[in-house]
């Protein structure tokens, strides 16, 4: 019944087929993936509903999979409010991002900054920013991917880590976006699977009833009607908000979901693929919090010691319940799927801060190759997965890993999404601007962290730097700073602002005119023509 | 600070053939960026405040939102959950709707108005 300590062989088979068919995806890439814009954003050619699939592959983590509906089997209000929030923050990345950075933007978020501000500072602000936000989201993916294949295969946590990172930099070195993108469709589509299967059996099994999961939950939990009631997991009404608003406004600032919109031709699909990605992202959530609840109706009390401090293997165990060992090895099997597509998408946009950003832009000033280039973020990419391996390895076991996705958001929002926004938007905003904004909130989220009462004086610690400071989500002290941060430091400079730039920046990401435009590359072959007659694309043709 | 044609690994290409603050100034682009801040603005307000209504409700009224709505299990608290997920996908097929049939066709009218001008410009040059 508990995930096993010796080598479980069927769970191995398992995995043994998902590295399998996502190799042969990577190798059958490899063939294909020639320019830069090829490596970094699939040639442009996914259509709206591919990359509403691998934003949805690329955002669900086995956090959300296994990590939430823990969180709800454990506590259970409070793990469905992570849920909401993680869905609603896509009318954020909807309504203010999506479409300008598809009509803006080259590869990465810098690309979009250094349109209309000072190439170098800007570029190396934005990598900052980048590379805190992958930094601390890999390697509490990689600390996570370890945990569990250790506890659902029985390999050693050390070996887990090392084999989940040479996977992951297999796909980027060879076919770079492309491979990673097909990677994230296919998990997402094993992911709505695997979880749809799930919600139909324990609905079976309760009855058919989706009302009695609710009466069941409850009458199997120690904590009766409170089980039902917000405040079990987030006892502070203030963090509650600071997490709700990291949540909400983070998605809009992580490099590896932005980056995704570079991936499509224009920005009706990018568009549409932020629908797609929310119905699909939604649908999960909705099924995972039935799953939570459906682990407490099934396996009740008896089930919290096995499923771990933070649930985590609450699903695993309801699986064994519902079909056995073969069903739970098929489980674990979806949930490593789902971490080697996020720390693929992960690898793939730090590597592209390293080489497109700083190696490019700032070392050679543009004056390098293509070929350079993709070689460069090549070399970078392993570098940056040798890199998680060994934090990931040493930091071990007891690394807090929800606290380090939570910091992920903090800084995403903080420093990457009010940049973004006032560079599209606000037509005074300076590279002094740009650069304070950034530095203040990468510096607040992870400063006002540390001296949490989660981290303060030591790991998973109740203590906390200063007695009147009980946050452990820096979003509302570190977000308005962010922004505080950006108007401050525009406003206090001297600095001129480039009109004109602003112009066309603000021209292009409203009206596509100028985007740069695709290679024409799919999975299959290349088709000829990536542009058709409508005005925008034709200008980006005859722009080269 | 145009990018010259060269530096094949710098950033995104400008366009310095085209007119960026006529185009700007253009009543077509300006029309474009009223009817969209139209919908964009109060969309973003509305969704911003019943997200953090719920939030907040979740923080400092647990109470109220462990009291059973309608039927025994079910919770306010649960439905006004569901009830983002409801709002998450209606607001974003009215965007989908609207972008469409209104922002598209406005934006492709921007755009060639300012293609046009930046050839005409072209014309007058030679």
């Amino acid at each position: 019944m508990t995930p096993i300590a010796s080598v479980n062989g069927t769970a191995l088979a398992v995995f043994a087929v998902v590295v399998g068919v996502t190799l042969v995806i990577s190798y059958y890439a490899s063939k294909r993936v020639h320019t830069a814009t090829d490596f970094w954003a699939a040639g442009r050619g996914l259509t709206g509903p591919q990359n509403g699939f691998a934003i949805a592959g690329d955002y669900m983590s086995a956090a959300s999979f296994l990590g939430i509906a823990g969180l709800i089997y454990l506590f259970g209000f409070d793990g469905f409010l992570y849920s909401v929030g993680f869905l609603v923050a896509f009318l954020t990345v909807l309504f203010l991002l999506a479409e300008r950075m598809r009509n803006s933007g080259k590869y990465t978020i810098a690309d979009v900054l250094s349109f209309r501000l000072n190439e170098q500072p800007a570029r190396a602000a934005a990598a900052l920013g980048t590379l805190t936000v992958v930094a601390f989201y890999l390697i509490a993916q990689m600390v996570g991917a370890g945990v569990l294949i250790e506890g659902l295969v029985g390999i050693d946590f050390w070996l887990s880590v090392l084999l989940t990172g040479a996977f992951m930099i297999t796909y980027i070195i060879l076919g770079g976006m492309l491979a990673t993108s097909w990677v994230q469709i296919i998990k997402a589509f094993l992911l709505m699977t695997a979880a749809l299967v799930m919600t139909v059996w324990v609905l079976i099994k309760i009855g058919g009833n989706p009302l009695d999961l609710f009466r069941d939950a409850r009458a199997e939990s120690a904590d009766g009607e409170a089980y039902l009631k917000p405040g079990l997991f987030l006892s502070t009404p203030l963090d509650t908000v600071s997490l709700g608003l990291g949540l909400v406004l983070g998605t809009a600032g992580l490099p590896h979901i932005l980056m995704r919109f570079f991936t499509v031709p224009d920005a009706k699909a990018a568009r549409s693929s932020v629908m797609w990605a929310m119905v699909l992202i939604g649908a999960f959530y909705v099924m995972t919090t039935a799953l939570g609840f459906g682990a407490r109706a099934i396996l009740g009390q008896g089930g919290e010691e096995a499923a771990g401090a933070t649930g985590n293997f609450a699903l695993p165990l309801l699986a064994d319940d519902l079909g056995g060992e073969l069903f739970e090895a098929i489980i674990a099997g979806v949930a490593f799927a789902t971490i080697l597509a996020v720390v693929a998408g992960l690898v793939i946009s730090a590597s592209g801060a390293v080489a497109h950003d700083v190696w490019s832009n700032i070392v050679r000033r543009g004056t390098d190759s293509e070929k350079e280039e993709v070689w460069v973020a090549k070399i970078a990419a392993v570098a940056i997965g040798a890199i998680a391996i060994v934090i990931a390895v040493l930091g071990g076991k007891d690394l807090n890993v929800s606290f380090m996705v939570g910091l992920a958001f903090a800084v995403a929002a903080s420093a990457n999404f009010p940049a973004l926004l006032l560079a599209l938007t606000w037509r005074r905003f300076n590279t002094t601007g740009a650069v304070t904004g950034v530095l203040l909130g990468v510096i607040s989220s992870v400063a006002l962290v540390i001296i949490s009462p989660t981290v303060w004086p030591g790991p998973n610690s109740e203590g906390g730097l200063f007695s009147f400071y009980d946050l452990a989500n820096p979003g509302i002290i570190s977000i308005p700073l962010g922004f505080i941060g950006c108007w401050l430091g525009t406003v206090l400079s001297r600095e001129r602002v480039e009109e004109r730039t602003f112009d066309e920046l603000y021209v292009r990401s409203e009206t596509g005119l100028g985007a740069e435009a695709g290679t024409g590359l799919t999975l299959t072959g290349r088709s000829d023509g990536a542009g058709s007659a409508d005005a925008p694309r034709e200008l980006a043709g005859t722009g080269r | 600070m145009a990018k010259t044609e060269g530096a094949r690994a710098a950033g995104a290409d400008h366009h310095p053939e085209i007119d960026w603050r006529a185009a700007e100034r253009s009543p077509e682009f300006r029309e474009l960026v009223k009817r969209k801040r139209a919908f964009v603005v109060p969309a973003t307000i509305f969704f911003l405040a019943w997200y953090f209504g719920f939030v907040i409700l979740a923080g400092y009224a647990p109470d109220f939102m462990g009291r059973e709505f309608l039927t025994d299990g079910l919770t306010v608290g649960y439905v006004l959950a569901l009830s983002q997920f409801v709002m998450t996908w209606v607001l974003g097929a009215w965007y989908m709707r609207k972008a469409d049939r209104e922002f598209d066709p406005l934006a492709a009218r921007a755009a060639e108005v300012a293609l046009r001008a930046g050839r005409e410009a072209e014309g007058r040059s030679r």
